[in-house]
């Protein structure tokens, strides 16, 4: 039955993040109650999983990029996403998407971005068909910067989710 | 329908007397020094073998204390002496008249009983509590990691309190300056940890799936105030102080983060980007509907609620970051120092710490006065202030 309300759930916000040029549309899930409303509960952890740990594999998918203080999986982005979402559908391994941020927020807040970020992603995984449960997120905020310099180009490299396929 | 001529050239005042006024830039900190609150104190080096060490560090926070403008005896409305010798310090305070309105002793290392002594004298004169016994805790990468540091109110006493090697970010001193709690990315995700300061006992505390972050003790220490994202979102939820017993207090499309608690425990003020940029909130900390707290700044974020509950400050972003802080009554917001983030409110509601980047700055909002307390520790950040 939740799975079915997932389901239901991830084809809307699949839509909503195709056609939404809106940042942060309010009223996604009006309409539903309780906790999904806001989002997908992310499944238990698999303990000894360390994103930049030996056991993940963080080069088998390219990052999704997003635009300043963003969260939303913009339309140049969704070929990527796709093309993830299809490679995932055919292997069985649980996902970890680590959100980034680059440094012009504060820090705190930028953690939470990054979270936000890593959580649109796997939102849309879900909404092309991946199962949730194989996907946990975490966030890095604006640390481990994939370019630690601070032009304009450095700050839109550093503002991605990536990828870990745990092994 | 013409309003008649009296209105009409009435109206016409009321805007060249507005034009009139001195242009403010909205965005330019303005500072309001009130010479008239500090009292005159005259100091007399304390006596004794550890007294030169003790009036050393007296003199410092009488002068940072920000309440006192210090004069000679004949001047002065209190008068202060005392003796330190051999882990002892007796002081005493008399007024004018030769009344004695502060005699203690305090036992310690001569620095130490100073600072306690410089709280009593401030309390007893000012009837606000002091700040120089309080500590502070900030995340520095002078190791080549982020690491959690601690430190006396006055960046004395720097001790490396983490060793993580990982990222450890977003510390929180309990109000009595008993634990400390912080984000550690040890686990490979981001947790929240607990360290008993005297015994150096951690314990891993929020470990939810997804990141979780953003520790605030309540003030009673009882509870604990954080970000969330196990439920697909990044929200705001109160645990108990060992971890246990989460409430969700949010339920929105956006990124909840940096909550501070009202001093009764009663509320909490954090940072919401629900409706765009990030932009402060203030919600029960039993749940209810949460209120916006304007700041006249559309980038808001890491509010500090200051212990007499009058005032929130935070960071504004203005061009770079600055430190502001509003007046919860009036609504009044002004800016108090520019080139700062994550300013930490202390235990007079005067005082704050703030990061510049390169260095923590110790700043009176009453006088605009800054001291730099920490620097030369590489990037340090988030600092956390006891009460």
């Amino acid at each position: 039955m939740k799975f079915s309300l997932f389901l239901a759930l991830s084809a809307c916000c699949a839509l909503a993040l195709s056609s939404c040029a809106n940042k942060k549309s309010e009223d996604l899930y009006a309409g539903a109650d309780g906790d999904y409303v806001t989002g997908m509960p992310l499944p238990d952890r698999v303990e000894g999983s360390n994103f930049f740990g030996s056991g993940v594999n963080r080069t088998q998918f390219p990052p999704v990029f997003f635009g300043y203080d963003s969260y939303t999986v913009s339309d140049s982005e969704l070929a990527n996403v796709e093309s993830i979402a299809r490679a995932m559908r055919g292997f069985p391994n649980d996902v970890i998407i680590a959100g980034f941020t680059d440094d012009r927020g504060t820090e705190e807040y930028n953690r939470g971005l990054g979270e936000r970020r890593a959580q649109a992603v796997r939102e849309a995984l879900i909404g092309m068909g991946v199962e949730g449960g194989r996907i946990q997120t975490v966030s890095f905020g604006e640390d481990m910067p994939a370019d630690p310099g601070s032009s304009d180009a450095a700050y839109a490299a550093n503002r991605r989710a990536e990828f870990g396929v745990i092994q | 329908m013409k309003a008649p001529p009296i209105f009409r050239s009435l109206a016409l005042a009321l805007v060249f007397s507005s034009l009139l006024q001195p242009a403010v830039a909205q965005d330019a900190p303005t500072i309001t020094v009130r010479k008239s609150d500090a009292v005159n104190l005259a100091l007399t080096p304390l006596t004794g073998a550890e007294g030169t060490a003790a009036t050393r560090v007296l003199e410092n926070d009488l002068g940072l204390a920000g309440a006192f403008a210090m004069t000679p005896a004949e001047r002065a409305s209190f008068i202060v002496t005392g003796t330190a010798a051999e882990g002892s310090l007796r002081g005493e305070v008399k007024d004018r008249s030769g009344s004695v309105v502060l005699a203690k002793t305090y036992s310690g290392s001569p620095r130490a009983a100073a600072h306690q002594f410089a709280d009593d004298i401030v309390e007893t004169i000012t009837g606000v509590p002091g700040i120089a016994s309080t500590r502070i805790a900030f995340v520095s990468t002078r190791s080549g990691k982020k690491e959690i540091y601690t430190a006396d109110y006055d960046g004395a006493n720097v001790k490396q309190l983490t060793n993580d090697g990982v990222i450890s970010v977003a510390p929180a001193l309990s109000p009595d300056g008993r634990k400390l709690a912080y984000t550690g990315y040890q686990s490979g995700y981001a947790d929240i940890y607990v360290i008993d300061l005297a015994s150096g006992a951690r314990n891993r505390i929020v470990k939810f799936p997804g990141t979780n972050s953003g520790a605030a003790f309540s003030p009673d220490g009882g509870r604990i105030a954080c970000s969330v994202s196990k439920d697909g979102n990044p929200e705001l939820y109160v645990v108990g102080a060992n971890g246990g017993g989460g409430q969700r207090l949010t339920r929105t499309r956006g990124v909840e983060s940096s909550p501070s608690w009202s001093p009764n425990g009663s509320e909490i003020v954090y940072s919401s980007d629900e409706s765009g940029s990030p932009k402060l909130f203030r919600i029960g900390s039993n749940g209810g509907t949460a209120r916006a707290v304007a700041t006249g700044h559309s980038y808001s974020t890491e509010p500090s609620w200051s212990p007499d509950g009058k005032k929130v400050a935070f960071t504004a972003r203005s061009g770079g970051f600055s430190i502001g802080v509003v007046d919860l009554a009036s609504g009044a917001s002004r800016l108090v120092a520019s080139g700062g983030e994550d300013p930490a409110f202390g235990a007079n509601s005067r005082h704050l710490i703030y990061s510049t980047g390169s260095s923590l700055i110790l700043l009176d909002t009453q006088s605009g006065k800054s001291v730099p307390i920490v620097t030369g520790m590489g990037k340090v950040s988030e600092p956390t202030w006891s009460r």
